[in-house]
């Protein structure tokens, strides 16, 4: 596996990949298919939050973004909403994000407007989550995202202390539990030392120079805002794969290990006219997601057992 | 029929006056045209832009020296419809932008057309002038008023022709009816109301009241999060006076009759193709959405436009369209990115010819699509100021898609996604086609008719 590794990355890229995106009903492709759905997520909350300011957003477009946004939403329901947690938890921070912090302008987007906390916990109804349609009323048709907030949805971003509700509790033990994003520096060699402990034969040593990328992302994000929920939201959608990882053990696990800008739309990347630079930034942070699933195994899975009593007793 | 599509020219709307001149460097955004609209004869075409502003165009006589020449169009008048404002309750800009033109039937001399931005719709009357009164006894040449002292005589005044003058001037505005930003109007064959439809709301106006409206169609919820469906665009049947349609962002078509209540918020006929399961992606729902809907002139048939394809629909079956034709569908696996870059939220419209035989729809890379509803033949043209010189016939072009690509085919990973062309009208009667292609406005028509078949 390891040393045919990168052969075989060339050709996913090269053929497999770009198909299955686009046909999410294939057996194999369900990596593909939960990564792509996660990209769309993504760039649905990215679209909802970002519009021309003191230009009233077209209401066809909010609806049907939001309409995506509900589906997505029902989607991941379905398959059950435990997964955010772990991801949350399990993502270290490291020095090396400042290097990156200009190549990632995708997360700023994210990072700003308070984003929906998907399916965060299961004890939260996530049609309270969804709280986008109130974008739609036309008294509060506004253009600060943050007073379009009602319902048990998140604090604002700059607000750093989180609201104490169950979701703080539940985080505030997951802290304990793990390295505490806060404290980056201190973190960082436990992680790294994780990292190679975790995974000594995964694919990852196959592309390293995806890893520093993905979690730069992460610890972008968990910088300014410790603890917040809003890293759990717009992280969300690892957990689709940490689920997969789980349940299919058995996977072939270099699926994850693609390029950055043709994996999580290998039909896109090839779309020069569409301002390919762009796409390639805005792409860059989601794309190197798939390095991460194998993080979680760095906890015990008893760990996660016990987030999971906090998460449903709370 | 496709054959002989010819340039007719290229009309840039940067300046009336160096309409003739072929090159611009620099093009303002203000001059992008946002709609285009033949008259009831085809004299007359509109167009409005981005900048609130009309441009009328009329076609010269025809020239027997120069029978190429014949059917060109000329700036006729140029005004500015709407202006920018500022909503102080929302704080939020009112863009001047014109959404859409619709001619009013020729009652008289004058003509008449209706021409809306986001939210306010105004009643436009185009007039002639080629004489002006001179003699006046009380007033001297310039319309100042006589020493009286100087008034010996009596005479009558006479009428002296003049140079021609196009007179544009506001009759109506009918603001204050939507909350909502205005899509569609469309003036019914009554000839005396017009309706306006907004994302969630339909109105009823008469063309000569501009301070009430009637509700026709609100689907707004009580509660907005709730919302899952707007309103795309509406039209009124060409003959049936009490019929109208409207089309949604789910796909569906909704025909109402105004006898049967005063609230049609509960449609006559739903028309409604089921899903294609073998076709199912994230983006079903929004390349489904409706962005044109209308009416062929002989009343039977109605031409819907989605993202990827263009439908015609038969009254009378509601199950699903008659026809359905591919417009690009070698973008369905780029859904993604033109989700990303917000492509697939353009609104592209569609136009019948005038025996309603073949249909036209608007695609990217200035490319334009026609489709023969007899034959079956489709071609895709290119609207390009090289293809559009006077006598030049388009060329077909193709979009290859993987696999062998012939000389002069484009890939689709070459398609400029910024060169749209989302407005088309087509003559009423004759086979003349105006395209918009951002600020240039293409004149095309078929002088070869078949020959080339």
């Amino acid at each position: 596996m390891l040393g045919k590794g990168g052969k075989r990355k060339f050709d996913e890229h090269e053929d497999g990949l770009e198909g299955k995106v686009v046909s999410p009903t294939d057996g194999p492709s369900k990596v593909s298919y939960t990564l792509q759905r996660q990209t769309i997520f993504n760039i649905s909350l990215m679209k909802l939050y970002n519009h021309r300011p003191l230009t009233e957003p077209s209401l066809q477009k909010t609806v049907l973004i939001n309409n995506m946004l509900r589906r997505i939403q029902e989607e991941l329901k379905q398959e059950g909403s435990l997964r955010p947690m772990f991801v949350a938890a399990s993502q270290p921070a490291d020095p090396l994000s400042e290097n990156f912090r200009e190549a990632q302008p995708a997360f700023s987007h994210l990072a700003s407007p308070p984003l929906l906390p998907a399916d965060l916990v299961s004890t939260m109804p996530l049609e309270s989550c969804l709280t986008p349609a109130s974008l739609l009323e036309d008294d509060t048709f506004c253009t600060s995202p943050a007073v379009q907030h009602d319902g048990p949805t998140k604090p604002p971003p700059p607000a750093l202390q989180p609201v104490k509700d169950s979701f703080s509790s539940a985080l505030d033990e997951i802290e304990e539990l793990c390295p505490a994003p806060t404290s980056a520096e201190a973190v960082a060699a436990e992680s790294a030392a994780d990292d190679s402990k975790a995974q000594p034969s995964e694919s990852n040593i196959q592309k390293p120079e995806g890893l520093p990328e993905s979690r730069t992302a992460e610890s972008k994000l968990m910088d300014p805002l410790p603890g917040n929920f809003e890293i759990t939201a717009s992280t969300g959608f690892l957990t689709d794969l940490t689920l997969d990882d789980i349940l299919f053990a058995d996977i072939d696990t270099s699926m994850y290990d693609f390029d950055p800008c043709t994996s999580t739309t290998g039909a896109a990347s090839k779309m020069a006219p569409v301002s390919a630079d762009e796409l390639l930034k805005t792409l860059a942070p989601y794309s190197s997601q798939p390095v991460t699933p194998n993080q979680p195994f760095k906890m015990d899975l008893t760990e996660l057992d016990h987030i999971m009593e906090v998460l449903v007793g709370s | 029929m496709f054959g002989g599509w010819g340039g007719g020219g290229v009309l840039t709307l940067c300046c009336s006056s160096s309409l003739k001149s072929a090159f611009f460097l620099f093009l303002p955004p203000a001059d992008i045209i946002s709609t285009v609209e033949f008259n009831h004869t085809g004299e007359l075409l509109a167009t409005g832009d981005k900048g609130g502003r009309v441009v009328i165009f009329q076609r010269e006589p025809e020239s027997k020296n120069e029978p190429y020449n014949q059917g060109e169009y000329n700036v006729y008048s140029t005004f500015q419809s709407h202006e920018p404002e500022f909503d102080y309750l929302k704080s939020l800009e009112i863009e001047e932008k014109i959404n859409k033109i619709k001619w009013l039937p020729q009652q008289n001399a004058a003509h008449s057309l209706l021409s809306t931005n986001d939210k306010t719709i105004k009643l436009w009357k185009i007039t002639e002038r080629d004489k002006r009164p001179e003699g006046y006894n009380l007033k001297d040449e310039e319309g100042k008023l006589k020493d009286l002292s100087t008034v010996t005589s009596l005479q009558v005044p006479v009428l002296k022709p003049m140079d021609l003058m196009v007179e544009v001037t506001p009759r109506r505005i009918f603001a204050n009816g939507h909350t909502y930003h205005v899509n569609s109007i469309s003036v019914n064959s009554d000839c005396e109301t017009y309706m306006s439809a907004d994302d969630l709301r339909i109105n009823l106006w008469h063309l000569a009241i501009t301070d009430r409206s009637f509700n026709i169609v609100d689907i707004k919820p009580a509660n907005m999060e709730d919302l899952t469906e707007v309103i795309t665009a509406s039209e009124f049947h060409p003959h049936h006076c009490n019929l109208f349609v409207y089309s949604s962002s789910k796909g569906s078509l909704r025909l109402c009759d105004m006898r049967a209540s005063a609230l049609c918020d509960k449609h006559s006929k739903l028309y409604e193709e089921p899903e294609d399961p073998s076709n199912r992606s994230f983006f079903s729902e929004i390349i489904s959405s409706v962005s044109d809907v209308k009416f062929s002139h002989s009343g039977r048939y109605m031409l819907t436009r989605d993202y990827l394809t263009v439908k015609v629909w038969d009254l009378n079956m509601e199950t699903k369209p008659v026809e359905t034709y591919q417009v690009h569908d070698y973008l369905r696996s780029k859904l993604c990115s033109l989700y990303e870059n917000d492509c697939i939220f353009d609104k592209f419209e569609c136009a019948w010819n005038g025996s309603d035989s073949v249909i036209m729809t608007g695609a990217y890379n200035n490319f334009f699509r026609m489709f023969d509803r007899n034959t079956k033949r489709d071609v895709t043209l290119e609207a390009s100021r090289e293809s559009s010189k006077p006598r030049a016939i388009l060329k077909p072009r193709r979009v290859c898609v993987g696999g062998k690509r012939r000389k002069d085919d484009i890939s689709v990973d070459s398609l400029d996604f910024t060169k749209k062309i989302l407005h088309t009208a087509w003559h009423p009667t004759e086979n003349i086609i105006a395209i918009a292609a951002t600020n240039n406005l293409y004149i095309f028509q078929d002088k070869v008719n078949s020959e080339m078949h």
